[in-house]
């Protein structure tokens, strides 16, 4: 009896829907719009600190790490530190070393880094040619105001040269000659190196007074093995993530001394929890809008079935079981539109984060039940008002159709 | 006859034509509201971005960057060339003046603290003057530090506040300093006591330095109306293909580009116009800053703009949807139109009448609500309005005028094909 009833009460929910087709198609088209907005909107939301963390990258190293007292930074602390901070937190990790070296018996300073990660912590930076990298260490970038004093253009060569790792300079002594001072300049403990510009660097800044190279070629042209001076590390978090980070840095690494970027993570904090709050509330205004507009499509598409109820009604229907039988509708359609919409939403979603960001997005599962959830409400109390006023109306006077 | 059908179905249909209004009101909001925001976003987001500091420096075109690089102060290849202090306000007058934020010249000195070598920042801390054309002008490097963290309170431009310093939190935690302390500073052979007014924490090498008034240096530096350099922040347009060209030279550019770039807010054309005014200065953009700025504005503008698609498509949806509804609803009536003899198109221009009716009016009241809703935007996020821009107006009219008719015209199709027996039998 009671498998009858239900069957009964779905074959009518079902058949109302199909017989009316083309009101079904307006109402899920109605139910699927606003449920592509929501989805779509709620996932942009949710998404957007990380993406825009991630832009925000683009200012560079927002954490300096200097070695503690005069110790330097081996390969083994770094690889240490890279664990610590989590590869998918880092955007880059480069290591600098800074080196004197004479050019035309002028000091300038050589800085060997990891040219692969430098270029990743600093796409700010302008580059004429093109970056160096490790296969070709030879070729290396020098700043502008270098290239400027040097009168160094594109594929230019020029000599470096040092004295090793470990090993004191020989003062020029007055009685040498010439020669013998040529002679001592390219003894044992001096190191002497052709290199080639593959790149200028134009930042502004005083970048532009380096040379950049491979740390590798450095290291083995200084004869020393790995030591970084300082490395600069561009991390995607708040100024209170960072603030965690470098106090965990200083405990697990004892030897290491982070220093947040006051000026970027502090900026960094203002500007992004201001584009937060403009997507928040653009997302809430539209979502408000639309849900408005979503519900007073319904009604006016339950409002249009008052003779249909009356009918009903006429039959001997109760008002318990019309209603039921309505909001079954209601249901069934906020779970047809609702499924739609999310998917649509979340394609819309992932077609502008690969657009603005050119990332993929995730999938926030938990916007399904969401979803669909808050467009059976909408349909359920969208249908309670008209549905109500049928009620109260006595079935005659609505089918004479007034 | 026909105006009277139009008005009787407006007033008897009340409620109907109601709900399209509401729907129009409120579809017509949202795009109001969505296209301002997008179109002021760049320009308040650009304002925001203006924290992260100077996104131009003037120097003095001989200036070398080597004293910053070695740490030395004096000797050979030593800065030695300065900008003059009576040209920093010129800045103004230039034709992107208007677009320069905040601006502070810069003078970097050194004079001797117990027995050791400090660095000292002379700078317009904060500056307000009255430009010839009558324009006041707040600025100073106070804006341009908004990281800063302070204890105490900054250095101002009152005569009072003459021999006050702001001193680096790493210089006064070495030297046990705080907040009300003196300190004497000596430089060939002038010696000063300064009231230590501030400890600020930068976060970078300013840490180690000791910020004074401009004056102060200069004096301590003979160095009488000079300044080593100038920090500029301006609202710039993100580069494109013609900037970067014009910046490795503007004399390629032919004519009408020469005038385009010129007369944009690019950050090469603003420095380009700098360099007219300031003597023997060179302005360079700060990469780290102009380039990031551009980045941002241009993820932010674009996001803007598909989420305002995304919500415009939406309402139109929903609007034309809601007259198809409510059209076929009638379809009753207006049979019972058909059965007493009256044509296909009287019937559709009677209906498209009464809807786009009813649009207009929701339309007007939905673009008054949605310039509300972008400036509670405006005032909530950014704290100050945001402009209207005309253009959308007929934007949002072009829509809405093409999402009623499309809107009508399934349900126009619908009611012709109707056999006038049918409907009014009520199948």
């Amino acid at each position: 009896m009671a498998n009858n009833r239900l069957r009964m009460y779905m074959r009518m929910v079902s058949g109302s829907l199909i017989r009316r087709a083309s009101r079904l198609v307006i109402a899920v088209l109605a139910i699927a719009i606003g449920a592509t907005i929501l989805s779509g909107l709620v996932t942009i939301y949710y998404d957007i600190p990380e993406q825009l963390g991630r832009e925000f990258r683009s200012y560079g190293a927002n954490l300096i790490i200097l070695p503690r007292g005069d110790s330097k930074i081996t390969r083994e602390t770094l690889s240490r530190l890279e664990n610590l901070i989590g590869k998918n937190k880092l955007v880059g990790m480069a290591p600098y070393r800074y080196q004197t070296v004479k050019i035309n018996e002028q000091p300038y300073i050589i800085a060997g880094t990891d040219l692969a990660q430098a270029e990743k912590n600093s796409p700010f930076w302008y580059i004429e040619g093109s970056w160096g990298n490790s296969s070709e260490p030879e070729k290396v970038m020098t700043g502008h105001e270098i290239a400027q004093t040097l009168n160094l253009k594109l594929d230019d060569t020029f000599t470096i040269q040092g004295v090793k790792y470990g090993e004191r300079a020989e003062a020029s002594r007055q009685d040498l000659s010439a020669q013998e001072n040529q002679k001592r300049d390219s003894a044992r403990q001096n190191f002497h190196k052709k290199l080639t510009v593959k790149g200028i660097v134009s930042t502004g800044g005083a970048e532009e007074g380096f040379i950049f190279c491979d740390i590798d070629m450095l290291d083995e042209l200084i004869g020393d093995s790995f030591r970084a001076d300082v490395i600069e590390c561009s991390v995607i978090a708040d100024a209170a993530e960072l603030e965690t980070l470098s106090s965990r840095i200083e405990k697990e690494i004892p030897e290491l001394q982070p220093r947040a970027v006051r000026r970027l993570t502090q900026s960094q904090d203002i500007v992004l929890s201001k584009l937060q709050a403009l997507v928040l509330l653009v997302t809430v205004v539209v979502l408000i809008i639309t849900m408005i507009s979503v519900y007073t499509t319904m009604t006016a598409m339950i409002a249009e079935r008052r003779r249909e109820i009356a009918l009903k009604k006429a039959l001997g229907a109760e008002n318990k079981l019309v209603m039921s039988e309505l909001l079954g509708e209601g249901v069934l359609l906020g779970i047809i539109g609702g499924a739609l919409g999310v998917f649509l939403g979340f394609e819309f979603a992932l077609q502008v984060s690969l657009n603005v960001f050119g990332r993929a997005i995730n999938f926030q599962i938990a916007l399904i039940p969401i979803t669909i959830a808050v467009f059976i409400i909408i349909t359920v109390a969208a249908s309670i008002i008209p549905v109500r006023k049928v009620m109260d109306i006595h079935p005659a006077i609505v089918l004479k159709g007034e | 006859m026909f105006l009277r059908m139009i008005i009787k179905t407006l007033v008897r249909q009340k409620s109907k034509m109601l709900m399209i209004a509401f729907t129009v009101i409120l579809g017509v909001s949202l795009s109001t509201a969505m296209m301002n925001v997008m179109l002021g976003v760049g320009d308040k987001v650009n304002r925001e971005l203006k924290v992260y500091g100077a996104n131009i420096t003037v120097r003095h075109k001989d200036a070398a960057l080597m004293s910053d690089l070695y740490g030395l102060t004096e000797g050979l290849g030593v800065n030695d060339k300065f900008l003059h202090e009576e040209d920093v306000l010129k800045l103004k007058s230039i034709f992107w003046g208007f677009n320069i934020i905040d601006f502070a010249p810069v003078l970097e000195g050194h004079a001797v603290f117990k027995n050791s070598n400090v660095d000292l920042i002379g700078t317009w801390p904060e500056k307000n003057a009255i430009l010839a054309t009558g324009e006041e002008l707040h600025t100073g490097l106070k804006s341009l530090r908004t990281w800063w963290d302070i204890q105490g309170e900054w250095l101002n431009d009152s005569d009072s506040d003459k021999d006050s310093v702001m001193i680096g939190s790493a210089l006064a935690s070495q030297n046990n300093i705080h907040v009300g302390d003196s300190i004497t500073l000596t430089n060939n052979g002038l010696t000063k006591t300064f009231r230590v007014k501030a400890v600020f924490n930068d976060g970078g090498n300013y840490d180690e330095k000791i910020l004074m008034h401009l004056s102060d240096v200069q004096e301590l530096m003979h160095l009488p109306g000079k300044v080593s350099h100038i920090e500029v922040s301006a609202l710039t347009t993100p580069d494109n293909d013609l900037a970067r060209k014009a910046a490795q030279d503007p004399r390629s550019l032919s004519p009408e580009e020469y005038e385009t770039w010129y007369c944009t807010a690019y950050v090469s054309a603003i420095c380009h116009q700098i360099q007219e005014v300031i003597r023997d200065g060179v302005a360079k953009p700060v990469r780290q800053v102009a380039e990031s700025e551009g980045t941002i504005l241009n993820k932010t503008t674009l996001l803007m703009i598909l989420i305002t698609i995304l919500s415009s498509i939406g309402s139109a949806l929903a609007i034309s949807n809601l007259i198809t509804a409510s059209v076929i609803e009638r379809s009753q009536e207006l049979g019972l139109l058909k059965a007493l003899g009256a044509y296909n198109w009287q019937i559709a221009l009677l209906v498209l009448s009464e809807v786009m009716l009813t649009g207009l009016a929701g339309g007007v009241i939905g673009y008054f609500v949605g310039i509300g809703f972008a400036q509670i935007i405006g005032q909530t996020v950014f704290g100050s309005y945001i402009e209207i821009a005309r253009m959308v107006i007929l934007i949002v009219a072009v829509i809405l005028f093409l999402v009623t008719l499309a809107g009508s015209i399934p349900a126009i199709r619908y009611l012709m094909a109707l056999k006038p027996t049918e409907v009014l039998h009520g199948k």
